[in-house]
Parts: C-alpha cells; structure tokens; sequence
C-alpha cells in the first residue's frame, strides 16, 4: 500500500524495548473554500489520539478548520514515475462497493503541503479506485496519487465550536509569527553585498499553512 | 542488502533519475532512486531530525527560568516548534523506510549524529537569545537552501521549517539587542554568550568544502544545492555587521573585510569541534543520557497506550 | 442584578479587592501549573508528547497573563513584577498545583482534575457581570474544551492501558483528590462578587464539577477516593514545594532591580 517498502541497512542491536506506534497521515483544510492537504504523518495508537496529535502538531500557526488522519496503511500511493516505469500495483483484495477519497499532486512547485484532496469514487477495491480516479480526474496530469477507504478517515467535528476551540485560538497566539517582530536589526535591503533575492530570514515574512 | 541493489543499478536508471532532477522534479516515495540516494538522505535528514530532538533541550532547560512573561511564553513556543520539527523530518525518514524505532535506537546507541553544536552548554540566560540569533540563523540559511532539494518530503519538512524557523531567529535576535543596550548585567551576558556561541555557529556550517566527505554526490543529486563555504559566507556578511552595530564584539582577532566588502573570519579550530563530536567535550554525555531516561521512563506509557488501542481493535472486531 | 455591565470604575471598594484576590488566585493557579507542565519538555515519553504539553503550558501561561493584566486594570500592579518579585507567602496558588510533576500519570490526571475545574469555571465566568472578565473568559473557555478532551483521553488510555499504567493513575489519584475541595474554596470577600454575578459560585462549579470527572475516572477504571471533610487549607498556606519553585522561576529576574526589562 503505502510506498514506505526498501529497507535500510539492517540496524544494529535494539537495546531498547519498544513499541512502534502506528502512523497516521494527516489532511487539514485550511479553510472552508480550500481542499484538504497533506500535511504529514504523526504516531499515535487509536484515531482519537491521532487527531488530538495532528492538532497539535499542525494547528499551531493558523489557519485551520477542518483535520483528517487516515492510518499509512489504508492508503494506496502511486506516483507517475511508477506508472512510467511500469511497477506492478500491489495485490489488493476485492471487496463491497465503498467510497475512495482521492488525492492528488500535480505539479513540482516548492509547497509544505504533498496532495490534495479533489474528490470520492465508488469502487470495489483500492486499485479500482485507483483506475476509476484516473478516468474521473484527468486534468491536469497528475505527478501523485493517493486513494484511501472514507471509511478509515477519522475527522473533526464541522461543528462551530469545534473550530472555535480546535483550531481558532491560534489566530490570537501572534507570537508565533515572525511578522509580529516587524523588522529586527537593519533590513535586509540597506545590507551591502545583497543579491537581488533578499535571505529567507526576511522573505518568508508572508508564508504561513 | 544495499550492495546487492546498487550492482543491479544501471547507467540509464541512473541517467534518467538525474534527468529528472535536472528538470526540477520531485522525487517522491515509490519513485525510483539510487540506493546510494535513499541512503544519503536517510542518513541526511536523520541527522536533522536528531537535532531538532535534542536540541530542545539546551533551551528547553531555561524555560521555568525565563525571567518575565513574554519570554517564558516565546521560549515554550520556540522550543515546541523544535520538537514539531523534529517530528515533520522524522516522518521524511520514514517516507523512505527508516522508523522511528530505529531512528530512535540509532540516536541513543550513538550509531547515529545529531549536530554537535547542541553539546555545548547554555550557560546564562543570554546563550537563549544568542542561540536564537546564531544558531537558528545559521539553520534557516541551511534550511532555506534544503528547501529546493529534489526530495519531495524534505523539500516539503523544510519549506514548513523555514517558515516557523524565522521566529526563532529574530526573537533571539531582538532579545540580544535589548540586552546589548540594557544594563551592565544584560550587556556583559549578551557579550559573554558571543564569545561561547559563535565559533561553534561557523562551525555549525559544517567542514570546509574541501574537508566535506558526503557533498559530491549530495551535490549532483540536487540535495545540497550550495557548498558548506558559500553558506559559511552568507551567514558571515549577514550577521556579522548586525552583531557589531549593537556593540558587541566578535571573538576573532583575525576577522577582515575584503575589499568586495566580504566578512573573512580567521582559522577555524576544528580539534575543539571534533571533541565535541566525539564527546569528550560538551555535554553529549548528558543530552543522550536525558533523551534515554525519558525514552526509557515513557516505556510503561507507550505500553499502556498500545494496550488500550488493542482492546478496542479486539471489542470492535467482536462486535 | 443590574443589566448594566460593571467595569473596573463601577466596582465598590469591597468588590474590588475582592476580586483582586480571585484574579490572584486564578492566575497563581496557571502559573504555577505552566511551570510543572513545562518541566516536562524534552522528557516526554515520545516526541508528540513533548509538543502536546508545551501546548499545555503555553496556554495556561497565557490565561495567567490575562488574569494578572485584569488585576493591573484594578490596582495599577504589573504582571511581570507580580510574577517575579512576590515570594511564596505572597502567592495564592491552590496546593494541587504545586505538587511536584511526578511522573506521568500524575501529571495528566492533574491536569485532568485541573481542565475539568477551569472547563465549568470559566464557562460559568462567561456569564460575569464586569464585562472585562466576561469577555476574557470568552476567550478562555474555547481552549479549555480542546484540554480537557486531551487530558480526558489520556486519563482513560492510562486507567484502562495495563496493570500498571492503571497502579501509576491510582496512586496518582489517591495523592490528588484530596487537594481539589481547595479548588472550590471561595477567597476572602468572593461573597460580594457572586451576590453582584461577578463570578460564579463556586459550590455550583463544584456540583458541576464532580459527577462530571468521577464518571470520567470510572469509566476509565479507577476507584474516586473519599473526599476530605475537613475544610481545606486557605491559599496562604503553600506546600514546602512553591518555595523551592519559585527560587528557580524567579532566579534570572531577581538578577536586577524590579522593573528591568528583560
């Protein structure tokens, strides 16, 4: 399913018992209008505890209304190259008929954000949906695929006051952003020796997710 | 085993693979790479993870003692961000099969770096804003470079990186000219932490170009996309007037300005960086040490957790 | 009641000092329980953790920035003097929030018993007639519900996990649940303000408060222990503990002079 195969070289002696939480996927919707958007993975063992975790992790700089987590192993990745080059799609079982939400990447711009979300298929399994996502959403090309059961997503409440208490008092932590800190020191465009792009220190002043 | 991968890599995999760095594609998980590639950026963006992890810690020790509202406030969110950081490159590991498990063990079994920088000691209260200042300037030019590598997760981890990394930056940044025109106390701190702090920040930059080991093939694979030196020099002409104007003075007796207007910093001693790196100097002893207890004392937690969550796979199941 | 909103020019003397002395109180509560909260980044038991509680003390350090900047509207006071400057005998933290981190369980179920309180607290305090209050609290509440659910979570994963995630939340609870009547412990003159809808009563909060977490920590396997019937111990009187947190709080401030800015 999930592309995470090719292992590393074999890792030396594990002196530390452990227990490897599952990892789950995370979309957030950065506003009602907006697509949601792969935004990372977090560790967590149970939906709940994942979306309570994704809060946390991607909520801290606004904007946000909306969070999904689908666990890795739910999602069928594809991307063009591995169409390209021919890979086999893994072996996925038939079942009853069930909507896929379909994501997807469509160009190599620089982003923070992996694909986004554009719609659902019926299907009767992963791979089918895969095909039928092809056929439903051609335009433009796509780089990257994802498909995963609607089933296995676990969402937050589109309540108001779930976004009133999950993701809106984010807004008001300013300290967060670096524009609060208006220019420090001398601007970047009085330095001597400056190129015609100013350092990121100074540029990045608008980017948020 | 990797051997065995790269004796069936052919010249035209390859050829292809870097024709699609040369157009400015992502590579992305699933795609083909070299396992040279997969094993570089492993190591790469580990290491990066690494350092984010640990480097919490130096600051994260002055956070109950951050002496008024708004800077206890900047700090936990600042070091909040670090773990976040962390974890976003965690999970850029992970998309090419390391995991956290590993990772983990890698870094407390020692097999695994972490930038040394964070061995060194925050000694005062002013090592806060001169780490924000240095060392976060030091990243975000290294982070904003990495922003463009051809790997599509660590491109992604670093543009969200850079964009909260900023923050740091200058609130360390306005916390030390505050305190290089504050009282005698604050100015003597703010001094005292630039003579601990920066060495080790040019440092931080990593080996001369012509010392680097790891760079050719990191620099034809579209992962480092300028030399250790061109950053070093970036990071020179940009804070060095800034640390000056605000009336401190850099610890480096051998420091000119060349006629294009470059800041040139004298010798750089690399034995004391190697002793941090080997932990004979520096606290590397007990960084690793407070990241192992808190890994070993969280087991029964994680434990706990787990147990939990299979429960209610088995309820669910039988229902 | 008046339909008038009260402000800060409004308030009789009595109702003033009265609410100085809560404002005091609620803010001691969150600052003291940011700190221990915030001993805790970098030792969590995995790296989403270290982060969810950051989250935790940087929210509760900012409800006691509001509290104490509510309090300099009535006195003048600065937030920063008031933080670092008062030694123990000063503060009026409840004694629950001054107990050392413990371990794990013990900091979560704290924080549990903590949110639950703030949650109807402050929800209640949305109704307050001094309009500053009010609207701070507004505020507030939307955060609290996002905590307690996270500490409500992690209480019932801990009680029912294993053997001993649920010994660690027991003996944890044991040491806990006779220091949250302090909570419901009204400070002198509060009668002035619940009489004029100021705050909330809080035996009301109180009645709320208590089938609402003991049907939580049953539900996660856990056993509520008797509650006290001695009457707690007023907010002067400090745990051997705040004394030592405060030295290390307050060590860089008290560096200099009172007003340096740092």
């Amino acid at each position: 399913m999930n592309e995470t195969s090719a292992p590393e070289a074999p890792s030396g002696e594990t002196q530390h018992r452990e227990t490897q939480w599952p990892r789950w996927e995370v979309l957030k919707q950065d506003a009602p209008a907006r697509p949601h958007q792969a935004v990372g993975s977090v560790h967590a063992t149970d939906p709940e505890h994942a979306l309570v975790t994704a809060r946390t992790l991607f909520a801290r700089r606004p904007s946000a209304v909306s969070m999904w987590v689908v666990p890795d192993h739910a999602i069928l990745a594809r991307t063009q190259e591995q169409d390209e080059r021919g890979e086999p799609l893994p072996d996925t079982a038939e079942g009853e008929a069930q909507p896929y939400v379909v994501a997807r990447k469509v160009n190599h711009k620089r982003s923070m954000t992996f694909v986004d979300v554009v719609g659902t298929v019926t299907a009767t399994s992963p791979a089918r949906a895969l095909d039928l996502a092809r056929a439903t959403f051609p335009e433009p090309p796509a780089l990257a695929w994802w498909v995963f059961p609607d089933a296995a997503v676990t969402r937050t409440d589109d309540t108001p006051e779930t976004v009133e208490s999950w993701f809106a008092p984010a807004k008001d932590k300013t300290y967060r952003q670096q524009s609060s800190y208006g220019v420090v020191g001398t601007h970047a465009s009085e330095r001597r020796g400056r190129r015609a792009a100013a350092p990121a220190g100074e540029q990045s002043g608008g980017e948020h997710d | 085993m990797i051997q065995d991968q790269i004796l069936t890599e052919t010249p035209e995999q390859i050829a292809a693979f870097e024709a699609r760095i040369a157009r400015g594609e992502k590579i992305e998980p699933g795609d083909w790479m070299p396992a040279e590639y997969r094993r570089q950026l492993i190591r790469m963006i580990g290491q990066h993870a690494h350092s984010e992890y640990v480097g919490m810690l130096p600051e994260g020790a002055w956070i109950t003692r951050a002496p008024s509202l708004k800077r206890k406030m900047i700090l936990i969110a600042k070091v909040q961000d670090e773990a976040g950081h962390g974890q976003y490159l965690y999970h850029a590991a992970e998309t090419l099969g390391a995991t956290r498990e590993d990772m983990m063990d890698g870094l407390l079994t020692r097999r695994a770096k972490y930038s040394s920088i964070f061995n060194y000691p925050s000694l005062t209260w002013a090592d806060v804003g001169m780490i924000g200042w240095l060392v976060d300037g030091a990243a975000i030019k290294n982070q904003t470079m990495l922003a463009g590598c051809s790997y599509g997760p660590y491109s992604r981890a670093m543009v969200r990186i850079c964009s909260e990394e900023t923050f740091h930056h200058k609130q360390g940044k306005e916390m030390i000219l505050a305190y290089a025109r504050g009282t005698a106390t604050q100015r003597r701190m703010a001094q005292d932490a630039l003579d601990r702090w920066w060495w080790p920040s040019l440092m931080m930059l990593g080996p001369h170009d012509a010392d680097s080991t790891n760079s050719g093939v990191l620099t034809r694979w579209g992962v480092k996309l300028k030399s250790n030196d061109e950053v070093r020099q970036e990071f020179m002409d940009e804070h060095v007037p800034e640390l000056l104007d605000a009336g401190l003075t850099i610890p480096d007796p051998d420091m000119i300005k060349d006629e294009a207007g470059h800041w040139r910093h004298g010798p750089i001693d690399w034995t004391e960086f190697w002793a941090v790196v080997k932990g004979e100097r520096g606290l590397g002893a007990e960084r690793l040490g407070a990241r192992r207890a808190a890994h070993d004392d969280g087991a029964w937690v994680r434990e706990a957790m787990e147990a939990h969550a299979a429960r209610r796979v088995t309820a669910q199941a039988a229902d | 009641m008046t339909d008038t909103a009260l402000t800060s020019s409004t308030l009789d003397a009595a109702q003033r000092d009265a609410l100085i002395a809560r404002l005091t109180a609620l803010a001691d509560d969150e600052l003291i329980l940011s700190h221990r909260d915030a001993e805790w980044v970098g030792h969590a038991p995995i790296l989403e953790e270290d982060i969810a509680l950051a989250n935790i003390a940087q929210d509760e350090l900012g409800h006691a920035g509001v509290w104490l900047s509510l309090r300099g509207d009535l006195d003048g006071s600065d937030p920063d003097t008031l933080a670092f400057r008062r030694d123990a005998g000063e503060y009026r933290s409840a004694r629950l929030v001054e107990l050392p981190r413990g371990d794990w369980a013990f900091t979560l179920v704290r924080q549990f018993l903590f949110d639950a309180y703030e949650a109807v607290l402050i929800d209640e305090t949305c109704a307050s007639t001094y309009a500053p209050l009010a609207e701070a609290a507004r505020k507030i509440v939307r955060e609290e519900r996002f905590h307690l659910q996270h500490t409500a979570l992690w209480v019932e994963r801990l009680g029912l996990g294993t053997d001993e995630s649920n010994r660690r939340s027991q003996a944890a609870l044991d040491e806990l649940w006779p220091h949250t009547p302090q909570l419901f412990a009204p400070v002198p003159g509060e009668e002035s303000l619940v009489a004029a809808g100021i705050v909330p009563d809080l035996a009301g909060v109180q009645a709320r408060w208590t089938p609402l977490v003991t049907a939580h920590l049953a539900r996660s396997g856990l056993r509520v222990p008797a509650t006290p019937s001695a009457p707690p111990a007023p907010r002067t009187e400090h745990t051997e503990h705040l004394a030592e947190l405060l030295r290390e709080m307050q060590e860089v401030a008290r560096q200099e002079d009172p007003g340096t800015v740092w």
